[in-house]
């Protein structure tokens, strides 16, 4: 059985884990072919007008897939974490494949992954799915352990720094490949926080991270953090019921904490409901202990490369600037 | 302490009088209107939803106005508008306001408690049910002026002479001061209402609005499009929501509420299975249900970028293909004009003549 995955929204998270899961019970993975223009534009088309742009890429995506697999496998996402709290992804996230199944009526119901980890584990999640897709339950465990391992590699891939896009290529067997020139040390470092739908995708970012470098900037994103760090953060800043807005808005408030970070990009496509809020949260609470800059850079489908590269550089010779100005009276920038 | 609330359609009325019947002194603002709007938008985020913008603007003349307190419904929701009122108290803070702030929900029941009781001074606690009764005394009474209001609108033989009546009978509301004095009005209202000289029935179409609660509620958004489509258009309107909806049920002061929203979330399953936090239960069951109850149209009016509707909105072209019933969409922000939306209802309402007529003639 072939089964495709959109290249978007949570293929950046959980795309080693769903790979290997599903190759090891037997099925044909395919991935769609990374984001382009025309992705985009189909997507565009086919979606509601003002939702953020990641979902209307999902959709461009699946009509990519249309026809070519047996299923496509869209995740559902309920709630990533468990805690005493309701906790809740963005609506989006939670009714995508209704929203994939009533846009597309031509094509079979898409194959739906529920992760709702509030409610029941992710192991049963993945049982589920097994089930599902009428797959032989017997390996299961070897299966399942498997994929934890791949996922756990792709952790700590972002961990050391690397965008989930480079990620996924190193993952896919590009082991001899040098590390990114965004990683090496620069004057100036630019921590950029977004989802990683948003940091992965060159296309909808407009190749942000590669005009910070192209500038002369060291770049961190917001995907390099762990799990642990951001859940201590976000203990000290106020309650969000949005899993993945909470780490962004502790992400940010932890790159702001550090002293070597010049400078915040926070990154919002144009329509995403939570971080229109969060975004506001993060400019009014959060204080910048050392000085560094936060810039918000909003995103739509719209949005020009020529715009986001004269942001970037603008941005980093601004950092630029302060850090010489400061570099001898011994003050904070 | 000085209490003050934002504006949702005539909420303020059952609203003021259970602060009121507490002890405490309620500010009301002025009506949103365009003012307002331009204020909030002013200082609130790019593209947050409209009705956090027109409350935010609502909110900013309650405290010119006097308020010390701001008390918002809030909690933490799938669904945007839980975080309101604490984004919005942080903007306020940070333009020099200094209030308190009631976050109803977010901060847990006794804290909120504590303080109206310190405000009252610590006596008067006996009269929160009291305060409860007059609440929703005044809610039902709102309601079927409303019910009544949307009925009579299109049928009237003077133009107008309903919403003159209706806002003679909310000023009245607003100042009834005892549960007697309520239930006199509601059978005064109730009288003078169905007395108004109608015209000869000649079959009013009938339009079900679906969509965001705000947008529903709160005239100055929507360009009063209910009473509009009444007395303009000539067209019954019926939205699924309504202000006693919201008041009462989430303080669980009227069961069947309840009943009906749970129904609706059993038919909306088989399209949503989860629940996103919005009312997209009401608005596909709404539409699901509109030409069992004798809709000739479903008019789904949402915000720009309101999570919960975006998604209704893929899913209902599928229902009303399927159920074989018109929908027009209609979305608000602060940008959107009269006459373009006039322009639409009017090519809508026009389709959904000229469909009528074609249906009785093939009868």
């Amino acid at each position: 059985m072939k089964i495709g995955i959109p290249r978007a929204l949570m293929f950046y998270r959980y795309y080693p884990f769903l790979e290997s899961f599903l190759e090891g019970c037997g099925c044909e993975v395919k991935p769609s072919p990374p984001t382009n223009l025309k992705v985009l534009g189909e997507g565009t088309d086919i979606c509601v007008d003002d939702v953020c742009v990641a979902v209307k890429v999902l959709f461009g995506h699946v009509s990519q897939l249309a026809g070519r697999v047996d299923a496509v496998l869209i995740p559902r996402l309920v709630s990533v974490e468990k805690k005493g709290y309701d906790t809740f992804t963005c609506p989006k996230l939670i009714a995508a494949p209704d929203m994939i199944r009533y846009s597309f009526p031509g094509l079979p119901a898409p194959l739906e992954f529920v992760v709702d980890v509030s409610s029941m584990p992710w192991w049963w999640s993945c049982l589920r799915l097994a089930r599902r897709l009428k797959l032989p339950l017997r390996g299961f465990p070897q299966v399942y352990g498997k994929a934890m391992r791949q996922q756990e590699r792709f952790d700590g891939l972002l961990h050391r720094g690397l965008l989930p896009s480079e990620a996924l290529a190193k993952m896919a067997g590009g082991n001899g490949s040098p590390p990114p020139a965004y990683l090496s040390q620069r004057d100036v470092t630019v921590a950029v926080v977004g989802h990683p739908y948003l940091l992965g995708d060159p296309i909808v970012n407009k190749r942000l991270v590669h005009w910070l470098d192209m500038s002369g900037a060291r770049v961190l994103g917001s995907t390099m953090l762990g799990k642990e760090e951001l859940d201590a953060e976000a203990r000290t800043l106020p309650p969000l019921s949005w899993s993945y807005e909470k780490e962004l808005m502790a992400a940010a408030s932890l790159f702001l904490k550090r002293g070597d970070v010049d400078g915040v990009i926070y990154l919002t496509s144009f329509g995403c409901g939570p971080d229109s809020l969060v975004t506001e949260m993060v400019r009014r609470e959060l204080k910048p202990a050392g000085g560094q800059v936060l810039l918000d850079l909003v995103l739509d489908e719209h949005s020009a490369e020529s715009g986001v590269r004269t942001r970037a550089e603008a941005f980093v010779d601004l950092l630029r600037h302060r850090k010489r100005r400061c570099a001898g009276t011994g003050r904070v920038p | 302490m000085k209490i003050a609330f934002p504006h949702m359609g005539n909420a303020y009325i059952p609203l003021k009088s259970l602060v009121e019947y507490m002890g405490v002194e309620a500010v009301v603002p002025e009506r949103p209107n365009r003012r307002t709007l331009e204020l909030g938008a002013r200082h609130a985020p790019e593209f947050v939803c409209l009705p956090f913008k027109i409350t935010l603007g609502d909110c900013m003349n309650a405290l010119e106005g006097g308020a010390d307190t701001m008390a918002m419904v809030c909690g933490m929701w799938a669904c945007r508008f839980g975080y309101y009122a604490y984004v919005q108290h942080l903007i306020l803070r940070d333009l020099g306001y200094e209030f308190d702030s009631l976050l109803i929900g977010r901060e847990d029941w006794r804290a909120v408690f504590d303080k109206v009781r310190a405000a009252v001074g610590g006596r008067k606690v006996p009269r929160l049910a009291g305060a409860f009764a007059m609440l929703r005394a005044k809610a039902r009474a709102v309601e079927e002026l409303e019910v009544l209001a949307r009925r009579l609108r299109p049928r009237e033989e003077v133009p107008g002479s309903t919403d003159t009546l209706m806002e003679e009978y909310l000023e009245k509301l607003d100042r009834a001061a005892s549960l007697r004095g309520v239930k006199e009005l509601r059978l005064e209202q109730h009288e003078a209402m169905t007395a108004l000289p109608l015209r000869p029935p000649n079959g009013t179409l009938r339009v079900r609005i679906v969509g965001e609660l705000y947008v529903l509620l709160e005239p100055s958004l929507n360009f009063e499009l209910v009473k509009r489509l009444g007395t303009q258009f000539g067209v019954e309107a019926q939205p699924v929501l309504s202000t006693y909806r919201w008041l009462l049920s989430s303080l669980w002061l009227d069961p069947l509420l309840h009943v009906s929203s749970s129904r609706a979330r059993r038919a909306t399953r088989a399209y949503l299975p989860y629940v996103l936090g919005g009312e997209e239960h009401m608005t596909i069951a709404g539409t699901l249900g509109a030409p069992d109850d004798g809709f000739d149209g479903v008019i789904h009016a949402y915000p720009l970028t309101c999570m919960p509707e975006n998604i209704c909105r893929t899913i209902l072209p599928h229902i009303t293909r399927e159920n074989d019933i018109p929908l027009l969409d209609l979305c608000f922000d602060e940008h959107t004009s009269t006459v373009g939306t006039m322009t639409r209802l009017e090519a809508f309402i026009e389709m959904l003549r000229s469909r009528r007529e074609k249906g009785s003639h093939s009868c």
